[in-house]
């Protein structure tokens, strides 16, 4: 019961939140809706139990990505007039009619496909018995330094270069 | 209610709609938007799958690795639209053709 | 799924009863029904007892600041101006209701909420005492870093959408300023949850003691080094001076909220008191023994055994000793961050990126590697534990 009220709010919250970020004409207004999906996503991810799933997104996401984002938008918008010396504009708006004609067909085209290919999955799919929730916190660092301790030290690694990478990227040049 | 079924299609949504962003857009931002919706579809379906058909935590771990990836690519992403900026003064994407002549 | 408040009424045979009662007139199982209502009369409490906190700490604040510059601060509203916040509340309510002209008013009605929504969020994980915590969530406090950064996007919003040039550098000054801090922080609550081997607050207080050598605090050298970066990185992320930044008053009006008129700006202020009252929390569960009682007063077996109290009200005597231990550790911490407001000065900005980035985030990631190798070396023990192996012998451990 509560539950199935939790996984409507949350996946209510997630695909308004998407929609949002498509349609939205204001980048800071598709910024704070994109945190609002990612929040339903996290929802959803308490829903089937994966609890340390659900606090990892809220952490990254909301504390992390979004700022970032939020940032970027803010570094890169304050500028007097609309267009460079190339005579593209600097803000450029969040698209027109031509791009969205494209990305509507697009997105028909893949759609199908992705429907078609998932099709014959939903079909043989029987829907079980779930198990009991129980936390996943122990059983995820377990399984992160056993069976999966080289993708946790790459990913560490990967994590480490793009930290510096973004540091030196970013960084202000003299002259 | 809670079923498979219902997450592939909200997970579908997302990857749909991120996809659109990303060739809607012009702006390098708001396409870094999409591919952030992208990603999160991605992840959702791993959990959702390792919930419902297997369950034994492996989806867990993708989408922790999943996650990591994003945050990677979105500071790293960021790190270059700033620096592109600075350089051009603009975050249109049709701008970013040096390559092309 | 994991202990709550209503587990803890469960184990009484008079709630049992009652819902049986309950079940008999209504006709259907009531377990689920009482279990809503249970957590909706909580959640109620809870919410609204720390907004009267809130509003009590700009009292608090007033009084310790008046007392520290010899002032006389409020006295005038109720006893020795008790009821001061209420005439402020009042006086929010019925100001004029100003949007600046080129405000993003969606977003500018969004931020003060967001920032209300993240503080009282993590009040749902806060360990007032073993019974009386709304959730002993199995990820609390991941839970509670994760939920309470909304607060920085609602910083960084408010200071946004104003529009004005004050709030966009305080609302800047803000974001970098919580996403840097939340690096230490983070990794000196990372380094407890390895000696307590648990994410939950439950796992935090329950493997402390009563006495101040069982606190975390006083559990190794390391962790004494972590407290203060814990404090000083809490005082950064809630804002509080030396590190209020994002609204120094005397370079930028008033920082993100410059803009805020009436309640809005009433809600940005109760969601910072709460903050700092939420995160003293932590600080007092994760290092200074939470809602511990000495001698385990808090069980109420005693009450029950030697005085012969009935087990309900035994208990219920626990729970509240446990809270008056809980509450008087988190206000004395209240205290220190409104004395340490009044006595340091504001530094600068790059000061604050240098303390975190060059100082802190260091010291934490070398506690992190020595409390592991402590954990590791001696299995766990405390300090006074060790110390007393190597005195006392084979028989010594005592506590």
């Amino acid at each position: 019961m509560f539950e199935n009220i939790l996984f409507f709010l949350s996946a209510a919250l997630c695909i308004i939140g998407a929609a949002g970020v498509v349609f939205s004409k204001n980048l800071m207004h598709a910024c704070v809706l994109l945190l609002a999906s990612l929040f339903g996503i996290a929802g959803l991810y308490a829903v089937i139990g994966a609890d340390f799933l659900a606090a990892a997104q809220l952490v990254i996401y909301a504390g992390g990505v979004v700022i970032l984002m939020l940032f970027a938008v803010m570094l890169t918008g304050g500028s007097s007039d609309n267009s460079n010396k190339f005579g593209i504009e600097k803000i450029p708006a969040m698209g027109s009619t031509k791009t969205y004609v494209i990305a509507g067909f697009s997105v028909l085209v893949i759609s199908f496909t992705v429907l078609k290919l998932m099709a014959n999955f939903m079909k043989s799919y029987t829907k079980g018995e779930l198990p009991a929730f129980s936390s996943t916190v122990e059983k995820i660092g377990t399984l992160l330094v056993t069976d999966h301790v080289l993708a946790f030290e790459i990913s560490s690694i990967l994590l480490l270069g793009a930290l510096v990478g973004a540091a030196v990227i970013a960084r202000p040049r003299k002259g | 209610m809670i079923s498979l079924s219902s997450y592939l299609f909200i997970s579908f949504t997302l990857f749909i709609a991120g996809i659109a962003v990303m060739i809607a857009r012009k702006n390098i931002i708001a396409m870094m938007l999409g591919i952030e919706l992208i990603l999160n579809s991605a992840a959702l379906n791993f959990a959702a799958y390792t919930r419902f058909i297997n369950n034994n935590l492996e989806g867990h771990l993708m989408s922790l690795f999943i996650i990591v990836i994003a945050a990677a690519e979105a500071a790293v992403g960021l790190a270059i639209v700033i620096r592109f900026f600075q350089i051009k003064e603009t975050i249109h994407i049709d701008d970013a053709a040096q390559l092309q002549s | 799924m994991s202990p709550s408040i209503n587990d803890y009424l469960n184990q009484f045979e008079a709630h049992r009863k009652a819902i049986g009662f309950i079940s008999e007139v209504l006709g259907f199982d009531a377990s689920g029904l009482v279990t809503f209502l249970v957590f909706a009369v909580a959640s109620f409490l809870v919410v609204n007892v720390m907004a009267l906190v809130g509003g009590l700490g700009t009292y608090a604040e007033r009084k310790i600041s008046a007392d520290i510059q010899l002032r006389q601060g409020p006295n005038r509203v109720g006893p020795y101006g008790l009821l001061q916040f209420l005439a402020d509340g009042v006086k929010m309510l019925m100001k004029e209701d100003i949007f600046p002209a080129q405000a993003d008013r969606t977003l500018f009605n969004l931020a003060p909420l967001l920032a209300l929504i993240g503080v009282f969020a993590t009040l749902a994980v806060l360990p007032f005492s073993s019974g009386f915590t709304l959730t002993n969530l199995n990820i609390g406090v991941f839970y509670l870093i994760g939920v309470s950064s909304l607060v920085g996007v609602a910083v960084f919003l408010g200071g946004y959408s104003a529009n004005s040039k004050w709030s966009m550098l305080g609302g800047m000054r803000g974001a970098s300023q919580i996403i840097s801090y939340e690096v230490p922080v983070t990794i000196t609550i990372l380094s407890i949850v390895l000696i307590s081997g648990g994410m939950s607050f439950g796992s935090f207080v329950e493997t402390q003691g009563g006495f101040p050598h069982q606190w975390y605090i006083l559990h190794n050298p390391f962790t004494f080094i972590a407290f203060f970066v814990f404090f000083i990185g809490m005082l950064a992320e809630t804002n509080r001076a030396p590190f209020d930044l994002p609204e120094a008053e005397s370079e930028l009006v008033s920082g993100y909220h410059t803009e805020y008129t009436g309640m809005r700006f009433g809600l940005f202020a109760l969601a910072e008191y709460i903050e700092v009252f939420v995160l003293c929390g932590v600080a007092a569960a994760a290092f200074l023994g939470g809602y511990k009682v000495p001698f385990d007063l808090g069980n109420g077996v005693v009450f029950v055994e030697k005085l012969g109290l009935p087990a309900i009200i035994g208990k219920n005597i626990g729970q509240l000793l446990q809270m008056g231990s809980f509450l008087t550790k988190t206000l004395f911490l209240y205290y220190v961050v409104i004395w340490v407001r009044w006595t340091f000065p504001r530094i600068r900005v790059d000061q604050v990126m240098t303390i975190c980035w060059k100082y802190l985030t260091p010291i934490a990631l070398f506690n992190l590697v020595g409390i592991t190798l402590w954990v590791f070396a001696f299995d766990g023990q405390s300090i006074w534990e060790v110390l007393s192996h190597l005195g006392g012998g084979a028989h010594g451990g005592g506590h």
